[in-house]
């Protein structure tokens, strides 16, 4: 009786299994095959582009495999190693390619070409498709410099540990920096696990707490939208949403809009094009597999400014 | 019969596995370029899996093992910017994971606080030092020697396969090193006897004159180092250090004990079983991959293999029983 119950198990399982190769089979069958590798699949952005590109891709008539490592780098390596071995014909990465240089290595062995949809610069990737980081950080700093009319005390959220959220705080920096009497009170980095918003209100209720005088915070920059919308929340919670403290974000996402588009303090956010840079990247790929080489490796997707004049659009 | 099952039962699910990719992937599954990269691609969980099966042995568990591993390559990561010599920063590195071990035998083994507690608190810990230290950042680029990260794309030659060189990959070669070491130590000395001792009854052994908890404390020890070195080596394979890389392998490693203690005679956690579960993990991984298989769906499908194993080698043990 119970061997037959495991045997009948172990039957069940086969059978499972050969089902299962069978669809892998039957998804390979015609088409190029484009495998789309990143460790971050479940980030509102990522998925926007992810989407963005199967969907051009089915145009295209490509069979793409989307595989996410959650969080796992290692992982993106052994998973560009897999899909080296089976023979795709492209890999588009979502991960800093300075991390995955053995899996790069792995795809030039095997003559596949590798993109970057908002992943980094490497002279192994064909062309990284993103947003001009610099130029959304210029236009939100600018912005808060210019509100503020050059003078007063600023905070800023920044995240140094992730590159292209660095390069945001470099330019806010270097902007601030050039108007003598601006003055950057905190540079905070919030703790992001559990998403960015809750512990950037706890550090900006705390700046908050040591600064009560009103006009002691003239304006909060952030580096992306979740800081931005966390120090709204303190603002509001200490009851100082009328003293004009200006503040801005990146990524102008869902909720910053809604923010912004109440018309409060949070004022202004930059959008970057998902979908665009989603598209980009497929009809990169494309470019690239009938047979055009590529001058410039780094391949800006427009971003525009968002403030309570478009931010329903 | 149903010591039969319970006996082989888990290993040939293991081997129909790899039959099944065989099957489903006959030109490019069951190759030794495939192969060797998937003893490549387990190498960090395999050191960090044999070790602890070292702890698990004593009927104690480690859930540092992956904050431990993410913070030794952020410390040697951090001695690197700060100029230290290769050599210098990985032994610093190593002697960090070795005193976490300690620091998780001491609390387990001496002050007497359940393994769940105590190394859920050093995760905790272990964790927030790895961002105390790299400042939240990852170190990457110039800042690791180039030797790190040429070593985890080296390895030794074994022939070509097409064109191409075919090489048994360095990380592979820690592996089977470390797993070579605690096989040794576990299975050959009176040392491993006496940790089998502890697991089966920790009161009788004590009794027999066994120290008990200077040997608890001892397997803590060679896990932190064990979780340390894959620290280093998934450092090498990324060419980079992040407060949270090596997050993930505690979580595998368990599995792969658990998976590996299906296919033991007497149901306890062995070396080789448990690289025989690293290996399932490995495959699963890699021929899913090739297949095209969703990665959600994958990962529900890995969680029902081991749910697999795990209830047929329960099945056949409740048969012995009542048999």
């Amino acid at each position: 009786m119970l061997s037959n119950l495991t045997r009948r198990g172990f039957a069940g399982s086969l059978v499972l299994a050969t089902a299962i190769s069978t669809l892998g089979q039957a998804a390979w069958a015609e088409g190029e095959k484009i495998a789309v590798i990143t460790p971050y699949l479940s980030q509102p952005g990522t998925q926007f582009y992810v989407e963005a590109f199967q969907a051009r891709a089915k145009e295209l008539g490509w069979e793409v495999n989307v595989i996410d490592t959650a969080g796992d780098v290692a992982a993106v390596i052994s998973r560009m190693e897999d899909v080296a071995t089976q023979g795709a014909d492209a890999i588009v990465l979502n991960v800093d390619p300075a991390q995955v240089g053995a899996g790069l290595d792995a795809a030039a062995a095997a003559n596949i070409p590798v993109f970057g949809m908002d992943a980094g610069a490497d002279p192994r990737i064909k062309a990284n498709i993103t947003s001009n980081g610099y130029a959304m950080a210029a236009e939100t700093s600018v912005y808060v410099a210019n509100r503020i009319g050059g003078a007063g005390n600023v905070v800023m959220f920044v995240f140094d540990a992730f590159p292209p959220v660095q390069v945001r705080g470099a330019i806010a920096d270097a902007v601030f920096k050039n108007h003598p009497d601006i003055t950057v009170l905190d540079r905070v980095t919030p703790d992001v696990s559990d998403g960015g918003i809750a512990d950037s209100r706890a550090k900006m209720e705390a700046i908050l707490q040591a600064n009560p005088e009103p006009g002691s915070i003239k304006a909060v920059w952030a580096a992306w939208d979740q800081p931005a919308l966390g120090a709204l929340q303190a603002i509001e919670a200490a009851g100082r949403q009328n003293e004009g403290i200006v503040i801005t974000g990146i990524d102008a996402n869902p909720q910053a809009r809604d923010a912004i588009a109440a018309g409060g303090n949070f004022e202004a956010s930059v959008a970057q094009d998902f979908t665009g840079i989603g598209t980009t990247t497929a009809d990169t790929v494309a470019r690239v597999l009938k047979g055009e080489e590529l001058k410039a490796n780094v391949i800006y997707v427009p971003t525009k400014l968002v403030t309570a004049a478009n931010a329903k659009e | 019969m149903a010591a039969f099952v319970k006996r082989y039962g888990s290993l040939f699910g293991m081997l129909a596995i790899v039959v099944v990719f065989w099957i489903a992937l006959p030109d490019t599954f069951m190759t030794a370029r495939n192969l060797l990269n998937i003893s490549q691609q387990v190498a960090m969980l395999t050191v960090v899996a044999v070790t602890m099966t070292l702890v698990m042995v004593t009927g104690d568990f480690d859930l540092s093992v992956g904050s431990m591993a993410s913070l030794a390559a952020v410390v040697a990561a951090v001695l690197f910017t700060r100029d230290w010599p290769l050599g210098a920063a990985l032994a610093v590195a190593l002697a960090a994971g070795v005193a976490g071990g300690i620091a998780n035998g001491f609390l387990v083994a001496v002050l007497g606080i359940l393994p769940f507690v105590a190394t859920l608190a050093t995760l905790t810990m272990f964790s927030g030092a790895a961002f105390v230290f790299s400042g939240g950042k990852t170190i990457f680029g110039r800042d690791i020697p180039q030797a790190l990260s040429d070593f985890a794309r080296a390895g030794l030659p074994l022939g070509t396969a097409g064109d191409k060189p075919l090489l048994l990959p360095a990380l592979t070669l820690v592996a089977l090193g470390m797993t070579a070491l605690v096989w040794l130590l576990l299975e050959q000395t009176t040392y491993g006897r006496r940790l089998y001792a502890i697991g089966g009854n920790a009161e009788a052994a004590r009794m027999a004159g066994v120290r008990v908890r200077l040997l608890r404390l001892s397997a803590f020890a060679v896990t932190g180092f064990g979780a340390s070195l894959a620290g280093l080596m998934y450092m090498a394979r990324v060419a980079s250090a992040n407060p949270v890389q090596g997050d993930g392998l505690m979580l595998s490693a368990i599995a792969a004990v658990f998976l590996g203690m299906t296919v033991t005679r007497d149901g306890q956690p062995h070396v080789l079983a448990t690289v025989a579960g690293v290996l399932t993990l490995g495959v699963l991984d890699n021929g899913l991959t090739q297949l095209q298989v969703d990665s959600y769906v994958r990962q529900v499908l890995v969680g029902a293999i081991i749910l697999a194993a795990v209830s047929s080698s329960a099945i056949g043990r409740k048969a012995l029983r009542l048999r």
